[in-house]
């Protein structure tokens, strides 16, 4: 066994493509367990008769959503150079995640959740948008003064959420929108409670999450 | 007809995924899943498990004939489940025809459908799966340009239920038979011909059953008059297929997006079973035994592991303690489990052959936890009767060794109904268990826990009970209430089927070719995932009966005549119908039938195998 002094914290960024649209946040952290297991890398495990990899995930992505940015930690026995780290991981990958980057943590920093502040959202249409009708339903939407919603049976304002709504043009015709929402323990803004008031189906729109915002970055 | 091109069909069905339950059971995209340019193979094959994506996902057997299959350059082999309720109407409702997971093409574009029947009550869900597929339901109504419709699985050993539906069948064990198939399929392809021409060509391979080339007749009391072959290519009997020695196990898995029920590196570790329990369907299709080598199954459990990331491995047999190097598999699984950080399964353990040495090892590798046994009757003559002879004694004996090895809590299966039983056999199950928890208590004192799971006799086609009848269900219910009064307040959990499930369980699984209207009606009806509790109405059933004018008690009530022309016959599972009837008149005597890698009672297994015996010597088999 390894000494307390050997244990490495590793924090990967990764992407959640159209294969693993469907999957939900507990469903992404079995896959990350069995990607970590086939890895082959010296895991640390949880102790007891259920042993399973200590990993922790920067926030739920909901299903749905797809993904350039998520981040993961997950805990080594035992320091092995990025690049390896790196290679393995992309090795064990199921069709849908990539791993964009792999980097060392110290061990005392805040777990991923704690730091989260902000995640930034594209969201695109299945079907073609009128540009001035979307700038419009943004603006009514901005202007109020609160927007109030409830989520689990809790009323809560929408509105100091959103820390940003812009309209985007891809190629002078595809009409889509930005998002950046707050993304603290307790306020979390969800970007498809922002399409709903926006007057938007779920099965209209596909959203992307582009950026997670740690408080230390 | 004409379809969607699958890229517009995957449009449209993405757009729906939002809407329903666990989307991610309608997309594929797995790890290990296999997608072959649709151009670049001569033949496409879809295998279909006729329940959700959870459930399907998890078969074994499909999963290995898709590996099989997939191996083949010439061939694709996708998979296609039925889809939940809420999907089924977002379909419908949008016209999307039912797709592959793979390349998201409509299951009519394929060239095979291969479904698994291993039970008969996804039977309206195979039928539910044709109609959402828009392929004929019956077989006669489909053309040339339809999928040829092939079906396998232990429920097909009695294949007349759903005769009319599939256009051939798969008797017996699937890995070599499933290439053979498609291959009478692609030299059709090339040669071209009727679609007869295609039923023919598969007639003629051993173990291949077309039902359409034979006709039944009936005498004036419903019973089979004869069974006869309109073709020279239609053999009597058909022969099941079997593997002269077991293949190399699977270990490519495909690993689940999203749960499944068993998400677990599964390796068969024997097949076949040397019992001989009388109710036991199990027990005799599978005949003869043939044991995996001890490398062999650590090194794909290993190797299934590293392919997949599981953290659960399994062994799968009929009777794991049965296996002859089962202390030395342990230890090995010991050694990966440490290595490794794995959970592990072991199902199947029989009572007799406990011994000791097997209770340390096992010990240390599932500590705590449950326990499962299966005495399966209440007192010494009834197990006598139905051939499973544990004395009482030894069963408390293993019990207390359970206790006393560390585990607190014990599960037993029971069946109640058998051929023979009395009110008293039903209270030896309540004074049984009292006497075993009494027990544990003395061993681990207040954490000693029982269960008791009861289930219901069903006679089966091809075992010894093939002529018994099914219990009345008023006294399956007036038993019931005998366990259950009798269990209640003492801490023991007791567990039992629906009575009207088994009820719909014996109709089919010792009909005859009519029944299949009955079948198609209470599909009409809107009877489909029968095999869960939400969703069976037996009144679909009912109903169905009453249309088509035939009687149900006929089929689960009445006792065979022991020279009746069962609506089996035809299908040779290699144990002989004489075997059978003479252990059926043991049972009656009270008579028990040994463990038969002791001594040979000449079932017919090793006659109708001796061939391919002589042609694998080094195949693991058991028989003397």
């Amino acid at each position: 066994m390894s000494g307390q002094e050997d244990i490495t914290r590793i924090r990967v960024q990764y992407t959640k493509g159209h294969e693993l649209r469907f999957i939900g946040h507990l469903d992404m952290q079995r896959l990350w367990e069995r990607l970590l297991r086939r890895s082959g890398l010296p895991i640390r495990y949880t102790q007891g008769y259920h042993p399973r990899a200590r990993l922790n995930l920067a926030s739920a992505l909901p299903l749905g959503f797809i993904s350039d940015a998520e981040l993961l930690d997950f805990w080594m026995n035992e320091p092995l150079p990025l690049d390896d780290i790196r290679e393995r991981l992309s090795a064990a990958t199921p069709p849908g995640l990539t791993i964009v980057s792999v980097q060392d943590v110290d061990l005392r920093e805040d777990a991923l959740q704690v730091q989260m502040t902000a995640s930034e959202f594209k969201v695109s249409f299945f079907d073609p948008q009128d540009e001035t009708t979307l700038k419009n339903k943004v603006k009514t939407l901005l202007d109020q003064n609160e927007i109030i919603r409830s989520r689990r049976k809790k009323t809560y304002d929408l509105h100091p959420l959103i820390m940003g709504l812009e309209i985007t043009v891809v190629d002078e015709i595809e009409v889509g929108l930005w998002m950046r929402l707050l993304a603290e323990p307790g306020a979390t803004g969800r970007p498809d409670e922002v399409m709903d008031e926006l007057g938007f189906e779920n099965t209209e729109y596909l959203i992307l999450r582009t950026k997670l915002i740690l408080n230390k970055i | 007809m004409t379809f969607p091109s699958s890229e517009s069909l995957w449009r449209r069905v993405e757009r729906l995924l939002p809407t329903v339950i666990k989307p991610g059971r309608y997309v594929g995209g797995e790890l290990n899943q296999t997608v072959k340019p649709w151009d670049s193979v001569l033949t496409h094959v879809a295998l279909v498990f006729p329940d959700i994506y959870d459930l399907g996902q998890s078969n074994l057997g499909i999963a290995i004939l898709y590996d099989i299959l997939n191996q083949r350059e010439d061939i694709a082999a996708e998979r296609a489940f039925s889809p939940w309720t809420d999907m089924e109407a977002a379909l419908r409702e949008t016209e999307i025809p039912l797709y592959s997971l793979e390349n998201k093409r409509p299951l009519a574009d394929f060239d095979i459908i291969g479904v698994s029947l291993p039970y008969e009550t996804l039977y309206t869900n195979f039928l539910n799966i044709l109609d959402l597929a828009r392929v004929p339901i019956f077989s006669q109504e489909r053309t040339k340009d339809h999928p040829l419709i092939i079906a396998g699985g232990e429920s097909v050993y009695n294949p007349e239920p759903v005769a009319p539906f599939v256009d051939a069948f798969a008797i017996g064990e699937g890995e070599e038979v499933i290439l053979a198939i498609v291959e009478a399929y692609q030299t059709w392809q090339k040669v071209g011909g009727s679609r007869y021409d295609l039923l023919i060509h598969l007639a003629e391979i051993p173990g291949v059953y077309v039902p359409s080339l034979y006709e039944v007749t009936y005498q004036d009391d419903g019973t089979i008059a004869d069974v006869t072959p309109t073709h020279t290519a239609a053999k009597t009997p058909i022969t099941k297929r079997i593997m002269a020695t077991l293949p190399p196990p699977l270990t490519h898995f495909i690993v689940p997006n999203v749960e499944t029920v068993q998400e677990r590196v599964s390796v068969e570790i024997m097949r076949g079973c040397t019992r001989g329990c009388r109710f036991c369907h199990a027990g005799m299709v599978n005949r003869p035994i043939r044991e995996r080598s001890l490398e062999e199954i650590l090194t794909a459990l290993r190797r299934g592991l590293e392919q997949t990331g599981y953290e659960d491995l399994s062994l799968l047999s009929l009777s794991s303690s049965d296996y002859s190097q089962i202390i030395p598999l342990i230890e090995g699984l010991r050694e990966l489990l440490t290595e490794r950080q794995v959970d592990i399964t072991l199902p199947s353990l029989r009572i007799e052959s406990f011994s000791e040495e097997l209770m340390d090892v096992l010990q240390t590798l599932t500590p705590g936890g449950g326990f499962t046994l299966a005495p399966e009757a209440g007192t010494e003559r009834l197990r006598e009767v139905i051939n499973k002879p544990i004395s009482d004694e030894e069963l408390l004996e293993t019990a207390r060794s359970i206790f006393k090895h560390g585990w607190n809590s014990i599960k037993l299966y029971f069946m109640i109904g058998h051929p023979q039983e009395t009110l008293e056999d039903i209270q030896a199950i309540v004074d049984l268990c009292k006497t075993i928890l009494r027990e544990g208590r003395k061993l681990v004192g207040g954490r000693a826990r029982l269960h008791a799971g009861i289930s219901t006799f069903i006679p089966k086609p091809h075992t010894p009970f093939q002529w018994a009848a099914f219990d009345a269900l008023d006294s399956i219910e007036s038993k019931l209430e005998i366990l259950r009064s009798g269990l209640h307040g003492v801490k023991i959990k007791m567990t039992w089927n629906d009575p009207q499930e088994s009820l719909l369980e014996a109709w089919l699984s010792r009909g005859d070719r009519r029944i299949a209207d009955v079948i198609y009606h209470a599909w009409r009806n809107g009877a489909r995932f029968d095999a869960w509790r939400e969703h069976f109405n037996i009144e679909h059933w009912q109903q169905a009966f009453e249309t088509v004018g035939l009687d149900p008690g006929f089929y689960s009530h009445r006792a065979r005549d022991l020279d009746e022309t069962l609506p089996w016959d035809h299908i040779h599972t290699g144990v002989r119908k004489d075997f059978l009837k003479k252990d059926y008149q043991w049972s009656l005597e009270g008579r028990i039938r040994p463990d038969c890698r002791e001594r040979c009672y000449g079932c017919g297994i090793l006659t109708a195998f001796n061939e391919l015996r002589l042609k694998s010597p080094d195949g693991g088999w058991k028989c003397p």
